[in-house]
């Protein structure tokens, strides 16, 4: 049968053109050739039509302004969250050695954002608490979406009782209220900022596996898929090469709008006081200004800090995560 | 009785993207008298359902008309917005092409014809009752039961729903039916069914018909006059004899030629193209004896809410090295399920015998990759088999991936495309599927099925969707794969014509039973089942108003 072969029964490139990649491959021994020369140059045009893709996506999101001031604060809140023990050494959130400073000093020159009800700058605890709130934030989301897209492609994909086993898990989560899960599982876990990552993560994944799954079920029906398993193809190779990338963007857009809540959360368990007492965040400054009725006393810099905070970064995953959107889906795009 | 005139009218669809401004119609004049039928033909992008959508002032925003369109002898731009809701399905009503998917989903299809009576009551259907009466009516009209109006559009088949669609364009007794690509994706003899439904209602009621179809049989088999169009022009107008039976332009031509007359031994394996492929061999390939794919006693049934419906029953099939194969038969005929048994894609009964080269399909997952190495399969529909995002050369080397052939990856995709007369390759490599033609396309997948070296080629409808100069593209590339590689192929079709085109052998299928079954030319030209022959009957042919005349 190998003289039938189409490559060869064919016109090749190098019969009628001057193509020196064809000729010097009919030439030499076709084994090597193949995998040294002409071979690199089809997963070469692969990559360079991906990057002229990814080029076209970076251009529209730079002429989103939402998006980009979004960018920009998240930078900035990260670079301050990264840096923080060389803008403030952590001393300074250190109670022993703030005696001389006043408590609740309203915000000043000299003390930016005011001063908690041990004396310690709110600046100081706002930089260090960057660090949990955002770290858990991401951390619990890319849990939560590895998670949420694992269990809705392998419910979409799989039909049968496999499937539907998937699905009522899927199911079980989603029925389950979320924030008493992830108080139990904190309290019964040892303490500590990973505790809040799994609690989080394990809690808020179903609505993504909801997502995924009725994505993976629209392209699944596509007749690509049924080419594919006419050439071949089995589970791994569909699932991952044409379903992953098919569900991947709307899983990265639903990842910075999740970061938002991820982070909420993250402050209500420290809130709550169900957080790791010994590390700065923002829901546990939240929490102990609280515990001193701040805003009842008026000390409202110390409520609003933390609070703004929060904000500023939710909302900044926000319009980022709306720009990705509109990128993915040019319908968005008009309204 | 109303005319409808279209004095040289141009529409310009304004594009904000790099083609700027698109001229979909050029200067086009046309004259459709009361009672009168015209047919426009021609081929996708030709400007035929911008025209007719101008008629009902139906154009986007984005077209711009010039020349006039009038409308009972009044210019249809200078109607207000009530008096052309008040002209829209009373005076004249479409059916719109794609009717299948034109139909509410979550409605009963009864209220949805009462719905066009209730929005132009006209004086006459004023109470629920009377709405209701004149529904059934309709419905008689159509040749539907009245037990019909109580379904959901689901629960019809193609041929109902368009029917549907003809009885509410016929609700509020209009003067012009506008009717665009009524037949397409229906069989054969749904098809004559409609259109002579149509010409009936057409002689009757002295309603003027206006349809547009890219098969020039269809028209013809119907209207009297016909007009030809082709980028936005009209290139030739005249009696529909006149035109068909001896054009004077090439393009004619090349749309009558191309849906071949069974029978006409010119045509026989021979599809009419302007770009036929080439074959290299010097000595062709021609069928032989030796077996290849055989299907022994093959029933496939499925769970239905209704019970489990066989869809393939008993059916024995062989098909031979260098054999092309015509499976022909209405839809829901068991075609595609037999076609998708044969690969292994679809469960079998028990006691049904699959054997590839002599020895029985595999099971396992392992073995059926390899076997699938061997034969292959292209689907119905080009544009949705091609993964929207992959490029050219990703969705041949698929194949090659999928089946771990490492060596030689580059050669193998530039020899796929070229043996699919996609040339020069190396152009189309980067190109992805939304920036190709539909021909175009339908060649990419044939090139990822042929990247495989595959014994058998099962094709599902392969020119189904593809327009008329397309189409002998195609077949011809079929044929010239047979010459050239050996390659034995199934097609999979409801077009006689195009048995008659390419095939070697035909067997007829019918409620998942071969009906008749051996070669074309003995099946085709002495039908010995009246089922054969029925099918054969409903092929329109071309000229002659033949459905019109028949009745």
């Amino acid at each position: 049968m190998s003289a039938n072969t189409p490559a060869e029964a064919a016109p090749g490139p190098s019969s009628n053109e001057p193509n020196p990649r064809g000729s010097e491959t009919r030439g030499s021994d076709p084994r090597t050739s193949g995998r040294a020369g002409p071979a690199v140059d089809g997963a070469k045009l692969v990559r360079e039509r991906r990057m002229n893709n990814a080029k076209k996506n970076w251009a529209l999101f730079r002429s989103d302004v939402p998006a980009l001031i979004g960018a920009v604060v998240l930078l900035f809140f990260i670079v301050i969250a990264i840096a923080a023990p060389l803008i403030a050494p952590a001393s300074m959130l250190d109670v022993t050695k703030q005696l001389d400073v006043p408590r609740y000093a309203p915000p000043s020159l000299d003390h930016p954002l005011g001063t908690d009800d041990l004396g310690r700058e709110l600046w100081v605890r706002i930089l260090w608490g960057a660090r949990v709130s955002i770290l858990v934030g991401v951390a619990a989301t890319v849990m939560s979406m590895i998670i949420g897209t694992i269990m809705g492609l392998a419910a979409g994909h799989f039909t049968g009782l496999f499937g539907g086993i998937i699905m009522r898990i899927v199911d079980f989560f989603i029925v389950l209220p979320s924030l008493l899960l992830a108080i139990v599982l904190s309290s019964v876990l040892e303490r500590g900022v990973f505790t809040i990552v799994v609690a989080i993560g394990l809690t808020s994944w179903a609505s993504t596996a909801r997502i995924v799954r009725s994505q993976t079920l629209s392209v699944e029906s596509r007749l690509y898929i049924e080419r594919a398993r006419i050439l071949g193809a089995g589970h791994f190779h569909i699932l991952f090469r044409h379903l992953l990338p098919a569900v991947m963007p709307l899983v990265l857009a639903n990842t910075t709008l999740t970061v938002g809540g991820a982070i909420i959360a993250e402050s209500t368990l420290s809130f709550l006081g169900l957080g790791d007492t010994s590390k700065e965040s923002w829901g546990t400054i939240l929490k102990n200004s609280m515990d001193v009725s701040a805003a009842t006393s008026g000390y409202w810099w110390y409520v609003l800090t933390p609070g703004v905070a929060i904000l500023l970064v939710v909302l900044a995953f926000t319009m980022v995560g709306r720009a990705f959107e509109a990128i993915i889906n040019p319908a968005l795009r008009s309204r | 009785m109303t005319d409808l005139q279209f004095e040289n009218v141009s529409i310009t669809y304004r594009s904000s993207s790099d083609r700027g401004d698109v001229v979909a119609v050029e200067d086009v004049s046309l004259d459709l008298p009361a009672g009168a039928t015209l047919g426009i033909a021609g081929e996708s992008g030709s400007g035929k359902s911008t025209l007719i959508m101008s008629a009902l002032r139906l154009l986007p925003k984005s077209a711009r008309l010039e020349g006039r369109v009038l409308l009972g002898g009044q210019d249809i731009r200078e109607l207000s917005f009530g008096q052309i809701r008040a002209v829209r399905w009373a005076q004249a009503s479409i059916v719109f092409q794609g009717a299948l998917h034109s139909l509410n989903p979550v409605r009963e299809v009864g209220s949805q014809i009462i719905e066009a009576l209730e929005h132009h009551s006209k004086g006459t259907w004023t109470t629920p009752q009377k709405r209701r009466d004149r529904m059934f009516e309709l419905l008689a009209e159509v040749n539907l039961e009245t037990s019909k109006s109580s379904a959901y559009p689901h629960e019809l088949s193609g041929g109902q729903k368009q029917r549907i669609m003809i009885a509410m364009a016929l609700a509020c007794e209009p003067d012009i039916i506008i009717a665009d690509e009524p037949t397409t994706a229906l069989d054969v003899i749904v098809q004559k069914q409609i259109l002579s439904g149509l010409a009936r209602l057409v002689a009757e009621r002295g309603i003027s018909l206006l349809m547009i179809s890219h098969d020039l049989a269809v028209l013809s088999a119907v209207c009297a006059n016909l007009a030809i169009m082709r980028h936005g022009r009209l290139v030739e107008y005249g009696p529909s004899d006149e035109v068909c039976l001896s054009p004077q332009e090439d393009y004619t031509k090349q749309l009558a030629g191309a849906f071949p007359q069974i029978g006409d031994p010119e045509s026989r394996l021979n599809p009419r193209t302007l770009k036929p492929a080439e074959v290299v061999r010097a000595e062709p390939f021609t069928m032989t004896d030796e077996v290849v794919l055989e299907a022994k006693n093959l029933s496939v049934s499925f769970d239905t809410r209704r019970g489990r419906e066989r869809a393939v029953r008993g059916v024995d099939l062989q098909l031979r090295k260098a054999e092309i194969l015509a499976v022909v038969g209405q839809s829901g005929s068991g075609k595609t399920t037999l076609a998708r048994s044969l690969l292994g894609l679809q469960e079998v009964e028990a006691g049904s015998q699959l054997s590839f080269a002599g020895k029985a399909l595999p099971k396992q997952a392992k073995a059926l990759r390899a076997f699938r190495r061997k034969v292959q399969m292209i689907l119905q529909d080009p544009a949705g088999s091609l993964n929207p995002k992959r490029s050219v050369y990703e969705a041949v080397v698929e194949g090659l991936k999928v089946q771990g052939i490492r060596d030689q990856e580059y050669e193998r995709v530039i020899g796929a495309l070229e043996a699919a007369e996609l040339t020069p390759a190396e152009d189309y490599l980067e190109s992805i599927p939304q920036e190709l033609s539909g021909g175009q396309r339908q060649r990419v997948v044939i090139a990822g099925a042929l990247a495989l070296d595959p014994q058998v080629l099962i094709a599902d409808e392969p020119v189904a969707s593809l327009d008329a100069s397309v189409r002998g593209e195609i077949l011809s590339l079929f044929l010239a794969l047979k010459k050239n590689l050996g390659m034995s192929a199934l097609i999979i079709t409801h077009d006689l014509g195009l048995a008659w085109n390419i095939a070697d052998t035909v067997a007829v299928m019918k409620r998942g039973e071969i009906v008749e079954y051996g070669e074309v030319d003995r099946v085709l030209s002495d039908p010995q089942h009246e089922y054969t022959q029925e099918l054969l009957a409903a092929v329109p042919r071309l000229g002659s108003q033949s459905l019109v005349r028949n009745e």
